[in-house]
């Protein structure tokens, strides 16, 4: 480790208690090893459809947990796995939502992409790029109407800011002067195209001032400065009803999803990148400023490498939905039997 | 204890792969993370990041060999371990990718396709001859009753789609024999055992639609196909026999005629009281009829003369004709009355009745003492009674007390007719047309508007030379006509 | 009974449910200040406030999801549009978020919400403004489609709308605001799935609904002349559909046409002829026609726009069709 990056590093923990620190690291931890476990699972044919990972992005996920008071919501994309496991969802629960059983979040009909945890405040788990943000927005203003003090706390990829309706939601939620805070994860790539080639900018949080909004932009290096700044925004809702865009620096290592061998970077770039992952970085801190032991590090991930095992087996024997749960939620009546007698099941009427 | 390093599948629709590269090789200590291959897939050559810790014992998989998803291609363990022992040649049923779980199921539509081809190659009645087919309805038919032997009435049986599969030939022949029919049709051909090519079809293209099939309901048994319409008592007939039963029935083509089914019309109050009272009449009146021919000509030339001098109404031919048959009742009392067991009664006062036809029936409202009425009068009364019949307006008491009717069918064209008597009457006056006609007159032709009336009477109330003289009365009043506007 | 148009008794229906319910709003273009577009709000921002009657920019995505995001909070909002054709905008909102969230949540959120506004041609708005979207939203499972052709059927369906779980796509004409009939004072509401028979009759079933209905029964007068007899079936509600109601006419006339505004492919007018030749295949004497626009965008020339609207005469020459009179 050269003298710069250790004093940066120190610089970065001062004042940070050892506690913390290993809390931090062990939520971080606890999202890489349940991703890790989706990707093998994946490669065994265990799950299907899109499977995208948050491996890298993990901070962000810990540090928004831990702005948020109780009734606050999270409005994420498709890339959402981090933010079920750092709001407290059960890895079983999530596990069993990849496999498509019935004991998954969302009862197996959602999938990789649609997590929700209305309890937790895990509000979607959308996977039509952007069109959660007029969504999230009518969160907010809900808050606004019934005067309940909850911010929504709305999240979007880099690839997400050129479509309409961010724009749309946007413009909405500063006319409208809506307690949210958007934060857009910069993870540099829009699927496989970089940033430079779908935004005419660099600085994604010039366009606050269009919404009349405040803005943040910084690199995600840790949670603590990650918790810091995203607080001050969520403050700003909560108190002030003023709405924030921030832009989180941050990488993804793995593809865009599984299928995606990331050819459109250069190895240098991704070890480049490793030497910011916040999770390497609280290792290091922990190791070299906690001085937390080796075996004590490795006792805790081996814990959580069974946690999540133990998920995934338990999503590996889960039963799959029964049959007739594909009528179920479709209409809030209760079940539904279609509207057309082509699709009516025999021996239903 | 060994762990298996099995072959990714590193896409959705990654089936198999190809190590292109190893980056370990045996001995190596392994890290969680590490890239230990690079993997072709059908998308991509990838980099196989480990998710195993440990060192190498055994590479199993070459470089550069295809291999499906989930086959073993490492050992990892602690360092010394048999690698063998980990059962690294076979690779684990659970690990292999669901896809091939679905594979047994793409082999059922091959096993069904058998069936169709036996099907087409089955049918055992040659296609109709497109020039005979009356013939062809008739094999249907016999065909048809033979193939449901067991009165199976399964869609499947019905007369329709049993000629189309007879019809269309393993070669994909052109459908002679299929009979259009819209679905009710056929459906209530079924119920009702009926023969759908023996149904006219009055449809688009020959269709034989819902009314076509009531029709055949209506008419009886013709439709019914021949095995139904088998008796006891006689040998069984064939097809063709059944069908020639009925030989006139069929035009030059051998298609049957339309037979349009008898329709029951509710009898209206009207029309029960019409029935009625002419059957009374019919059967206990002894009817008498008298013709007498009139000259018109002063009556056409008063009449005309009165609608150009006279306003408040127009007077019809009708009219005159009414005034005088009431003018010559009070002459004679005898045709004004009606027949009782205990006497003939002559009516005190002379109402004529008037028939007016209905869209179904007719009723007589009476020109009350008409005798008593002015040309005028009796105008405005008919014209007003007959508007008043046609809109139902008419009160009840206005309909009844006529002691004498004139029937007028003279707009029709009609000449001269028999009447019935109402019954509480004694006579009905029938009056014809007037016509042109060439008359002789003290040995002159002469061309003169003529009419004749028949007076219709009830034998029991006066004879034939009653009647006679009345229609003298009457013929002097109309052919000098002037006294009728006195 | 008071006499009301169908746009005030859209705008009644609103005020009652609003007074009746706080968590009810009304958002949408120019429904505020302007009073509405075509005044189906005219008075209800002086009586309920800024609060509750909420104009926006113009950003159907923006307020068609603002409106389910808050419908997902519990709030019951009626989101109106300018017209059904600049829902087009927002359809991503109402197919993949307003249909599929109860689902894809597993019942953890629900939509209540109403989308309204005047759908398919009006006169002479051009090919872009012209549009019927039942045939849109109506394939799409998670969703409800209304459409209302009087101020009673308006106002007692569009209550039902707003207290409904589901989302309900609640279409009304530009033509028609200004219709006239008899609304009740006392309150009322019209069940979903219940189709009306408009006109009893014997030997057509016409089907119709929304702006069809006019057309329906001027066609079904000009029948009776030529002594054919119309059953005219207003469905009101296209999604669900009142299958019973249309069979049993179906049993007894087995002749079917169906009288609507939209085209002719995989529209409602083509779903209603699977389910009847599915559920009455036996009972039918004639094939089931379809009255409604030409396979053709709208034009903006007059003569050409009414050669492609469905009109009486065409509906009848359909009627003379499946009768089998020329």
């Amino acid at each position: 480790m050269d003298a710069a990056y250790e004093a940066k590093l120190r610089a970065d923990y001062d004042g940070q208690s050892r506690e913390d620190v290993l809390r931090d690291y062990r939520e971080m931890l606890r999202i890489r090893r349940f991703e890790e476990a989706a990707a093998r699972a994946y490669t065994r044919g265990k799950i299907s459809g899109f499977l995208h990972l948050y491996i890298g992005q993990e901070a962000i996920a810990i540090a928004t947990q831990q702005v948020m008071e109780p009734g606050d919501r999270v409005v994420s994309t498709y890339r959402t796995h981090g933010f079920a496991i750092a709001l407290g969802s059960d890895p079983k629960a999530c596990a069993a939502e990849l496999f498509g059983k019935a004991a998954g979040l969302v009862g197996g009909v959602g999938g990789s992409m649609h997590f929700f945890d209305k309890e937790r405040g895990l509000w979607g788990g959308y996977a039509i790029v952007g069109n959660h943000i007029p969504v999230a927005a009518g969160h907010a203003f809900a808050s606004q109407y019934t005067g309940d003090g909850r911010v929504t706390l709305c999240f979007m990829g880099d690839g997400a800011v050129g479509i309409g309706p961010v724009h749309e939601g946007m413009t909405m939620a500063g006319i409208m002067k809506l307690p949210i805070v958007f934060v857009v994860e910069n993870n540099q790539y829009s699927m496989g195209t970089p940033l430079k080639r779908t935004l005419p900018v660099e600085d994604i949080t010039a366009r606050a001032a269009g919404y009349g909004f405040a803005s943040d932009r910084f690199h995600v290096t840790s949670v603590q400065e990650t918790r810091r700044r995203l607080g001050e925004a969520v403050e700003r809702a909560r108190k002030d009803g003023k709405p924030t865009l921030v832009e989180l620096i941050t990488y993804r290592f793995r593809g865009h999803s599984m299928s995606d061998p990331a050819k459109y970077r250069q190895k240098e770039e991704v070890d480049r990148w490793r030497l910011n992952d916040p999770l390497e970085r609280t290792l290091m801190a922990l190791k070299t400023i906690y001085q937390v032991p080796e075996a004590e590090l490795d006792a805790m991930d081996e814990t959580i490498v069974a946690e999540m095992d133990g998920a995934y087996e338990f999503a590996d024997k889960a039963p799959a939905p029964a049959p007739e749960a594909r009528f179920d939620n479709v209409m809030a009546e209760g079940p539904y039997y279609g509207d057309s007698a082509t699709t009516r099941p025999a021996g239903v009427e | 204890m060994a762990t298996v390093v099995t072959l990714p599948r590193l896409s959705d629709t990654m089936e198999e792969g190809v190590i292109a590269k190893w980056r370990i090789k045996v001995g190596d200590k392994v890290k969680r993370g590490q890239v230990i291959a690079d993997i072709e897939t059908d998308k991509a050559t990838m980099e196989f990041e480990s998710f195993d810790a440990g060192t190498v014992l055994k590479l199993v998989a070459p470089e550069g060999e295809a291999l499906p998803v989930g086959a073993p291609i490492a050992v990892f363990g602690q360092p010394g371990e048999n690698p063998d022992a980990a059962g690294a040649p076979a690779p684990k049923a659970e690990d292999k990718p669901a896809k091939a779980e679905a594979e047994p199921a793409k082999a059922e539509p091959a096993k069904a396709e058998p069936a169709p081809a036996k099907a087409a190659s089955k049918p055992e009645a040659k296609p109709a001859q497109p020039e005979a087919k009356a013939e062809a309805a008739a094999a249907q038919t016999a065909a048809a009753a033979s193939a449901a032997p067991d009165g199976d009435d399964d869609e499947d049986e019905e007369p329709g789609p049993k000629a189309t599969s007879q019809g269309t030939g393993p070669q994909g022949q052109v459908d002679r024999g299929r009979i259009p029919a819209s679905p009710v049709a056929r459906r209530l051909a079924r119920e009702h055992d009926l023969e759908l090519g023996q149904i006219q079809g009055s449809g688009p293209r020959g269709r034989v639609v819902k009314a076509d099939v009531e029709q055949a309901i209506a008419k009886g048994p013709q439709a019914r196909p021949a095995a139904a319409a088998t008796g006891a008592a006689g040998p069984v007939p064939t097809a063709s026999q059944a069908a020639g039963a009925h030989a006139a029935d069929v035009d030059e083509h051998g298609r049957p005629y339309i037979s349009r089914p008898d329709r029951t019309v509710k009898l209206s109050q009207m029309r029960k009281t019409i029935a009625k009272r002419m059957g009374q009449a019919k059967r206990e009146i002894p009817h008498i009829y008298l013709t007498m021919p009139i000259v018109m000509d002063k009556a056409v030339a008063l009449r005309a003369e009165f609608n150009l001098s006279v306003d408040g109404t127009k007077a019809s031919l009708n009219d005159l004709v009414i005034l005088a048959a009431a003018r010559a009742l009070r002459k004679h009392p005898r045709v004004n009355a009606y027949y009782t067991d205990n006497g003939i009664v002559e009516r005190g006062d002379v109402h004529v009745g008037v028939a007016v036809a209905l869209d179904d029936g007719l009723i007589v409202p009476p020109v009350r003492f008409a005798d008593q009425k002015t040309l005028k009068q009796v105008s405005i009364d008919v014209r007003d009674l007959g508007t008043r019949a046609k809109e139902k307006t008419l009160k009840p008491e206005e309909l009844t007390g006529s002691t004498f009717t004139v029937s007028n069918l003279g707009m029709f064209g009609i000449e001269e007719f028999c009447a019935i008597v109402n019954p509480g009457e004694a006579a009905i006056l029938a009056v014809g047309a007037v016509q042109d006609e060439a008359v002789v007159e003290d040995g002159q032709l002469v061309a003169r508007k003529r009419m004749r009336v028949t007076l219709c009477s009830d034998h029991r109330v006066f004879d034939g030379a009653e009647s006679a003289k009345y229609l003298q009365t009457l013929r002097k009043l109309l052919e000098s006509p002037l006294s009728l506007l006195t | 009974m008071p006499i009301l148009q169908i746009r005030q008794a859209i705008r009644d229906a609103m005020k009652e449910e609003m007074e009746r319910d706080e968590r009810v709003f009304l958002m949408g273009e120019e429904v505020g200040y302007y009073n509405g577009a075509y005044k189906c709000s005219e008075g209800l921002l002086d009586h309920f406030g800024e609060k509750r009657v909420i104009d926006t920019p113009i950003t159907e995505t923006g307020f068609a999801g603002i409106g389910i995001g808050a419908a997902m909070c519990g709030l019951r909002p009626i989101i109106e549009f300018m017209t059904f054709n600049f829902s087009a905008v927002a359809f991503d909102q109402i197919l993949n978020n307003a249909a599929k969230l109860r689902h894809m949540t597993h019942g953890q959120f629900g939509v209540p919400i109403v989308f309204r506004g005047p759908n398919a041609a009006a006169h002479m708005l051009g090919s872009t403004h012209s549009q019927a979207f039942e045939h849109f939203y109506a394939h799409i499972p998670g969703l409800k489609v209304i459409a209302v052709a009087t101020p009673y059927d308006a106002k007692g369906l569009l209550k039902t709308a707003i207290r409904d779980e589901n989302p309900v796509l609640f279409l009304e004409s530009e033509l028609m605001y200004s219709v006239k009939g008899e609304v009740p004072e006392e309150e009322y509401l019209i069940p979903f799935g219940q189709a009306d028979i408009k006109r009893p009759g014997e030997h057509v079933t016409v089907i119709t609904w929304g702006q069809g209905v006019p057309v329906a029964l001027k066609a079904a007068e000009l029948a009776a002349a030529e002594d054919v007899s119309c059953e005219v079936i207003d469905l009101r509600s296209i999604r669900p559909m009142d299958e019973a109601a249309i069979i049993a006419s179906v049993k007894k006339t087995n002749r079917a046409v169906i009288v609507y505004h939209g085209w002719p492919n995989g529209g409602v007018g083509g779903d209603i002829i699977a389910r009847i030749q599915e559920l009455a295949f036996d009972d039918l004497d004639a094939p089931v026609l379809r009255v409604c626009y030409e396979d053709l965008p709208m034009p903006y020339a007059e003569n050409l726009e009414n050669l492609i609207l469905p009109s009486p005469e065409r509906a009848l020459a359909a009627i003379r069709r499946v009768t089998y009179k020329r």
